[in-house]
């Protein structure tokens, strides 16, 4: 799995490349944390080039969404692929974290 | 000039390390009475312990005894000759790896071959300089101190690595009485009420698994069932699962909620197991059976492994999109009811039975999961599980699975 970590207007955004599963997961945290520890207002994971998510890699999405929520910051995922985003959508994710298809929707979207 | 350099060389090796110096112990094996106290003369002033010995046998009694760092041998001596004790010593475990110098007067390249062949380490010629003896002798004592060094960490590598397999086998242990309880309190297969019958197949990845499920009556009418999916692997995994499935006994629920209502035995569970600090959780799937109307009621947080079979209609999944315990705080979740006949089938499985891969990383899946169920309509319910097993294996091309496989199959027999 590769991170790569840029900045956009208010926001940050975290491509990731590969699978987010069991054995990837402290590297994905570890990422996420050090927005987070910036007090980063919004973070955006960008999951158009991951393949795969398994239980533990959804676990990990909402675990770190709402560690954002308590830190009154925005979570956002961007351009999940079919699969990924089946997955998403048989455990409900959709009504926690909002997923957009383009980096202008979310960013619009936390202005709005 | 030459009696300077010796010095020089002694005092170095004094003190160029006086925390590392030892006084080293050198058996000293010559015939001639002249050579030998000579050579010992030299060594004691080294700062050494010299033992000395007028033949092979001696020789060998005091190495046995003593462990000399090194061993300083004269090749021409009556009955043992210097080879021949370098080849008794090589032989033998306790000393085979003490250094020795043999003594010669001839230099001949292929006495020194034979000699380094029948086990010594190195060279003294007795023509040489005291600077030579000395520092040959230094060489051979560092050698001889790093081949000791070796020989203790090798020691204490093998007893670690058996203290390593004692206390492995004491966790394998825990761990098999740890599953033997969890699996004591999986329902056991046969009529878990009448006019039902129970069979199932359950192959955990390690000894202790983390996808249980339990059948249990709740009432004279009422039967409860479950099926649980912790995410993440391990031990840690397995003993969450394991208080889940505390919680979700029968008495428990009826105590904490008045009911097995599935709706609210989520809405409860869902409270009480939030996501852990690494981000695991469970999906949970929980029904609740009428035994003399077939009335099923069943909520799911995330799980999608129940099936219903029925004897004359195609098989459905019984789920749709919910969340897992623990994602959301204020989860409701939405309960549906189904009405099962006699002959009709319900299957609870875990998805490590269809997301068994194949070499090329494909996955079972649960739709060959479902072919498997729809082709076995007419075999008994353990056969038909069982043939779920055999072919899942077939499908990954192995026996063990990765993930926890389980297959729960419950049919109404009236």
């Amino acid at each position: 799995m590769e991170i790569t970590q840029r900045a956009v207007k208010d926001a940050t955004v975290l491509d990731v490349k590969g699978d987010l599963t069991y054995s990837n997961r402290a590297a994905f945290k570890t990422a996420v944390e050090q927005v987070k520890n910036r007090n980063c207002l919004h973070l955006i994971v960008n999951l158009e080039q991951v393949r795969f998510l398994d239980s533990s890699g959804l676990g990990l999405l909402v675990l770190m969404s709402q560690s954002f929520k308590l830190q009154n910051a925005k979570f956002s995922l961007l351009k999940p692929q079919s699969y990924v985003r089946e997955i998403m959508s048989l455990a409900n994710l959709p009504k926690m974290i909002p997923i957009y298809e383009t980096e202008g929707d979310a960013l619009t979207a936390r202005a709005a | 000039m030459n009696l300077d350099s010796t010095q020089h060389i002694a005092r170095s090796f004094d003190s160029s390390a006086p925390s590392c110096f030892m006084v080293a112990t050198i058996l000293l094996v010559e015939d001639e009475p002249v050579t030998r106290t000579s050579m010992a003369a030299r060594l004691k002033r080294l700062g050494h312990r010299v033992l000395e010995a007028e033949n092979g046998q001696t020789a060998l009694e005091v190495a046995r005894r003593e462990r000399p760092d090194l061993i300083i041998v004269d090749w021409m001596m009556p009955e043992m000759d210097g080879p021949t004790f370098c080849e008794t010593v090589r032989r033998d475990p306790a000393m085979k790896s003490i250094y020795i110098l043999l003594m010669t007067s001839h230099d001949q390249p292929a006495q020194i071959a034979e000699g380094l062949a029948r086990g010594a380490d190195d060279f003294l010629s007795k023509a040489a300089s005291k600077q030579e003896i000395t520092a040959r002798v230094l060489a051979g004592l560092r050698t001889s101190r790093l081949v000791r060094e070796l020989e203790t960490t090798g020691a204490q590598l093998e007893s670690s690595m058996l203290l390593l397999q004692t206390r492995q086998a004491e966790m394998e242990a825990d761990l098999q009485s740890a599953a033997a309880f969890v699996h004591s309190l999986l329902p056991p297969p046969g009529i878990p009420a009448p006019g039902l019958a129970l069979a199932w197949e359950y192959q955990p990845a390690l000894t202790l698994g983390g996808d249980l499920f339990g059948v249990a009556p709740i009432d004279a009418d009422h039967l409860g069932l479950y099926i649980l999916d912790a995410s993440g692997h391990g031990v840690a995994a397995a003993l969450r699962s394991a208080s889940l499935m505390t919680f979700l006994r029968v008495e428990n629920m009826l105590e904490l909620i008045g009911s097995y209502d599935p709706a609210k035995v989520l809405f409860e569970a869902n409270r009480r197991f939030p996501l852990s600090e690494e981000g695991e959780y469970f999906t949970l799937w929980v029904g609740q059976l009428h035994v003399p109307t077939g009335s099923l009621s069943y909520a799911s947080a995330g799980h999608h492994g129940v099936l219903l079979s029925p004897a004359e209609r195609p098989s459905q999944w019984l789920t749709r999109p919910s969340s897992p315990l623990g994602f959301d705080q204020a989860a409701v979740f939405a309960s549906d009811r189904i009405l099962l006949q006699p002959a009709d089938r319900l299957f609870l499985l875990s998805d490590g039975i269809y997301e068994a891969s194949s070499p090329t990383g494909e996955p079972w899946g649960r739709w060959r999961f479902q072919q498997a169920i729809e082709t076995q309509k007419r075999s008994l319910l353990a056969t038909t599980i069982s043939h779920c097993f055999t072919e899942a294996r077939r499908w990954q091309e192995q026996t063990d699975f990765l993930d926890d496989a389980a297959v729960v199959g419950l049919e109404l027999t009236v």
